[in-house]
């Protein structure tokens, strides 16, 4: 049954107070400013190590942020209802993503590290050089800022549409939002797509799938509805949004990181089971390298971890509708989705077996602290939820 | 930027834009939606029912023939050859079952999305699914030339010394396909139970009363009816949900577990299953129109309904589009030589136009037209786009299988393929049964589920009010304008 009434008066907006939190800004600002010198360091102190390790923590936080950004855009071109209370942060995350494009520098300052294709000059390798036109640094470039550039403007367009609206609450603005998420769409499955194929597949120019890029898209959706639980929480924990966000949305919230544990199983298995299957060397250099040495651990941690444990844990409606349960859920599968971009990332450099690195922790701290700063500045700047958003009413009565 | 208009007119359209439009229309009640949907089966049939039963069931009966004079004479009749081996048959299968993908979506997933559009597409829908299944599960059993061993395809005790090859993707087709069809079944069938008691009620001859009374299952409507009713449809809809996504993406593994240039790709499964989608939407909208316009049935099946069928159709079509891309690229990037030649070949080579024509135009250019709220709002080019979906996936599945076999890796066994006019008649027999089907289910049971689409009307509302100096039209009240 519905625990609202049939009329809910619109709320009043809310807003967080950057007073009580200064503490925790400060000490993120500071162990951000401190993890990012100390990479700078790692960047020459061991720079081929340190280029792998920033490129996980950078893939991590990425997902989640164009996970979010996602959400957002299929909010609008579904005209849905129930994620209206819960906007407004998956627009705060996905507004991280133009942090996270200054972060995108050093990969491209230690590309030559990275990317074995921008070392090897054309004649040396037949199978290459077949595919030069694509795998060229100039283009390379083009397209990064591309891809980022699209994210930010797309991102920050659709924050600022929904901030406006809070002042005048014109539908108008619902109007442009949708047409921005309608557009949005396909680019954001081209951009995430390549961007996939750039950053992480080229590591092993050799290999290719024409799944990767769904796969990586399926693991940022089911991660990034996690996040979004933790968030919330958060907020929640905090004394905000308590009559706002209902364990309706916790419910639903809960149904989506079923369905996408479900969706990311099905791509990853799809893609596994039709390499091994096939066989083809070229194929599954990729698999071989991570299901063998130590690797193999974590490769069976993630099939475990990140399908079977949540699939049967969320099942259950108790534990959907149960915020701290639910927590424990989503902080798991965020854990997850940092260890799938691990093992994408890291086998690349180390084939001989897991090799755990300081410069993987320090590059997730500094990016994790960075953004955590950042957000924290932009959540003070507006209501906590859409407060005029003309659907908010029957979010508010979501009844599941 | 921020700067919105801010005109009164200009937020009054605004708002009309984004404001919910009811799914039955003008204030329709209870009773006038029974009246009409039972209307349907309790009325005569319409001279155009006849019509189209005769063209429709001279086919049928032409493909049975078809089918008959194949299993008589034997496979030598079909135009297999090799290198290209029974492609016609292949084709023919993958597309029925992409056909029978958009009633179990519908039925199942958007019921779980709480998607209450759904009610009054989602009785022909799941009906059309089942006759799909029905006309693609004909393929496989007819093309192993020895109809009468089909049996061997079931699972069969180990004591028999029959050992059938499990890791054929083959194999795993007929388990997919037949737990599909089986849940299929159950899930068309308990939709139906409150439905069928409301025929029963309202028969008027003994015969109708005992039919639709034994197939209602002594249903009364009662609360605890209602409780077991609605636990059952939610599980059937949990256990329909994976099927949506494994029977297709089983069919895909036929292919993508081979290691032959343009067969061999790893986004097969979501691929496959995103064209059976976008092939079984297009096949609801081409025989829900002319339903629709013929019963009268413009206030249950709105144009919301169809503009909402118009965007799946896009979204899916623009994912196939994505595949496409996928496909070439990843061909191109591969420095396969093999994988380079056959795409080449799919796009320049002697079947070029069923690419051109039936993979971009029909199945990529069409659907964007959808972009557009006015062409998902006119009748006549949504039916015009869901014609050529439906032949797009046909050549699509044609060039996918024939494209990827007709050139051989030593020339000298490259070969095209021609049906013959068994081929051809054999699928246009399948078409002639799969409308037969559908129409004989118009005539017999309820086509828009009545008992769900009552819940989408205001009235369902156990806290509704109807507002003063408006009243819902009752089956003898003055039909309003349109």
């Amino acid at each position: 049954m519905s625990e609202r009434s049939q009329t809910v008066p619109t709320p009043e907006g809310e807003y967080f107070e950057s007073t009580r939190f200064a503490g925790l800004s400060f000490l993120l600002g500071s162990v951000a400013l401190v993890a990012l010198v100390l990479c700078a360091l790692g960047a020459v102190v061991n720079p081929h190590q340190f280029s792998y390790s920033w490129l996980f923590a950078f893939a991590f936080f990425f997902t989640l942020c164009a996970g979010c950004f996602f959400w957002t855009i299929v909010h609008h071109a579904t005209d849905a209802e129930w994620t209206v209370v819960v906007r407004r942060q998956l627009e705060n995350i996905a507004a991280l993503l133009a942090v996270l494009a200054l972060l995108f520098v050093p990969i491209l300052l230690l590309r030559h590290h990275l990317y074995a294709w921008m070392d090897i000059p054309p004649g040396h390798e037949a199978a290459l050089d077949f595919k030069r036109a694509y795998l060229d640094f100039n283009f390379f470039l083009i397209r990064a800022i591309v891809f980022l550039g699209y994210f930010i403007v797309a991102s920050q367009l659709l924050r600022r549409f929904s901030v406006r609206q809070d002042r005048d609450g014109n539908p108008q603005f619902t109007i442009w939002m949708r047409r921005v998420s309608f557009a949005s769409l396909p680019m954001f499955a081209l951009c995430l797509t390549f961007g996939a194929f750039d950053w992480l597949m080229s590591l092993n120019y050799h290999w290719f799938s024409t799944m990767f890029g769904v796969y990586i898209f399926a693991g940022a959706a089911g991660s990034s509805m996690s996040l979004l639980v933790l968030v919330i929480t958060a907020l929640r924990q905090a004394g905000y949004l308590k009559d706002v966000v209902t364990l309706e949305h916790y419910h639903i919230m809960g149904k989506w990181m079923l369905a996408f544990c479900i969706f990311w199983a099905y791509i990853g298995f799809g893609q596994y089971m039709l390499i091994w299957y096939a066989n083809i060397p070229e194929e599954t250099q990729f698999f071989i390298a991570r299901n063998t040495q130590s690797w193999w651990a974590l490769s069976m941690l993630l099939v475990v971890g990140r399908f079977f444990g949540p699939f049967a844990i969320l099942l259950l409606r108790s534990i959907k509708k149960h915020p701290h349960r639910l927590c424990i859920v989503a902080g798991w599968i965020v854990f997850m989705q940092m260890l799938d971009m691990y093992l994408i990332v890291l086998p690349a450099l180390h084939g001989t077996g897991v090799h755990v690195s300081i410069w993987d922790l320090l590059s997730l701290i500094a990016i994790g602290a960075t953004l955590g700063f950042v957000y924290l500045r932009l959540v003070p700047r507006t209501s906590l939820f859409p407060v005029r958003d003309p659907r908010l009413i029957e979010s508010l009565k979501l009844v599941n | 930027m921020d700067a919105a208009p801010t005109a009164p007119e200009t937020i009054k359209e605004a708002e009309r834009q984004i404001a919910r439009v009811p799914l039955v229309l003008h204030r329709r009640n209870f009773s006038w939606l029974t009246e009409r949907i039972s209307g349907v089966v309790e009325q005569p049939a319409p001279r155009w029912w006849w019509v189209a039963f005769t063209i429709t069931g001279s086919a049928a009966t032409f493909g049975l023939f078809c089918i008959g004079y194949l299993i008589s004479t034997g496979v030598g009749t079909w135009g297999n050859n090799i290198p290209v081996g029974w492609a016609w048959g292949i084709t023919n299968f993958v597309f029925w079952i992409g056909i029978g993908h958009a009633g179990t979506l519908i039925s199942a997933i958007l019921f779980l999305l709480r998607q209450k559009w759904r009610t009054s597409i989602n009785r022909s829908a799941e009906a059309m699914t089942l006759f799909a299944v029905i006309c693609a599960a004909i393929f496989p059993g007819i093309h192993v030339g020895r109809f009468w061993m089909a049996w061997y395809l079931a699972p069969i005790p180990s004591n028999w010394a029959i050992w059938q090859n499990f890791r054929s993707a083959l194999m795993w087709d007929v388990f997919a396909v037949s737990t599909y069809f089986t849940v299929s079944v159950l899930f068309w069938y308990t939709g139906l139970i409150p439905d069928l008691a409301t025929l029963r009620d309202r028969a008027t001859t003994r015969v109708r009363k005992l039919l639709f009374g034994v197939f209602a299952c002594g249903w009364r409507g009662s609360n605890r009816n209602w409780r077991h009713y609605e636990m059952a449809y939610l599980l059937l809809a949990g256990l329909s949900t994976p099927l949506v996504l494994s029977v297709h993406s089983v069919v895909s593994f036929d292919f993508a577990t081979t290691i032959l240039p343009t067969w061999h790709t790893t986004i097969f499964p979501p691929y496959f299953v995103a064209g059976a989608i976008f092939g079984g939407f297009a096949m609801v909208l081409t025989l829900l129109l002319p339903c629709r316009a013929m019963f009268k049935l413009h206030d249950v099946i709105t144009a919301q309904h169809i503009d909402k069928m118009a965007k799946i159709i896009l979204l899916t079509g623009s994912f196939v589009g994505y595949a496409y891309t996928m496909e070439f690229f990843i061909a191109w990037y591969s420095g396969s030589s093999y994988e380079r030649f056959g795409s080449w070949n799919r796009v320049f080579g002697p079947y070029w136009w069923y690419w051109w024509f039936g993979m971009l135009f029909c199945n990529v250019l069409s659907p964007q037209l959808f972009w557009f709220r006015w062409c998902r709002r006119n009748v006549l080019v949504v039916f015009f786009v869901a014609m050529c979906v439906n032949a797009g996936m046909w050549f699509e599945r044609f060039i996918i299988i024939v494209g990827g076999l007709h050139r051989d890796f030593l020339p000298s066994s490259w070969r095209m393929f021609h049906p013959t006019w068994v081929d051809i008649w054999t699928y246009i027999g399948t078409l002639g049964i799969f409308t037969s089907l559908f129409l004989l289910f118009v005539r017999f049971l309820p086509m828009i589920a009545m008992s769900e689409v009552k819940t989408a009307v205001p009235e369902a509302d156990p806290h509704y009010t109807t507002p003063p100096g408006i009243q819902s039209v009752s089956p003898g009240g003055k039909e309003r304008p349109r």
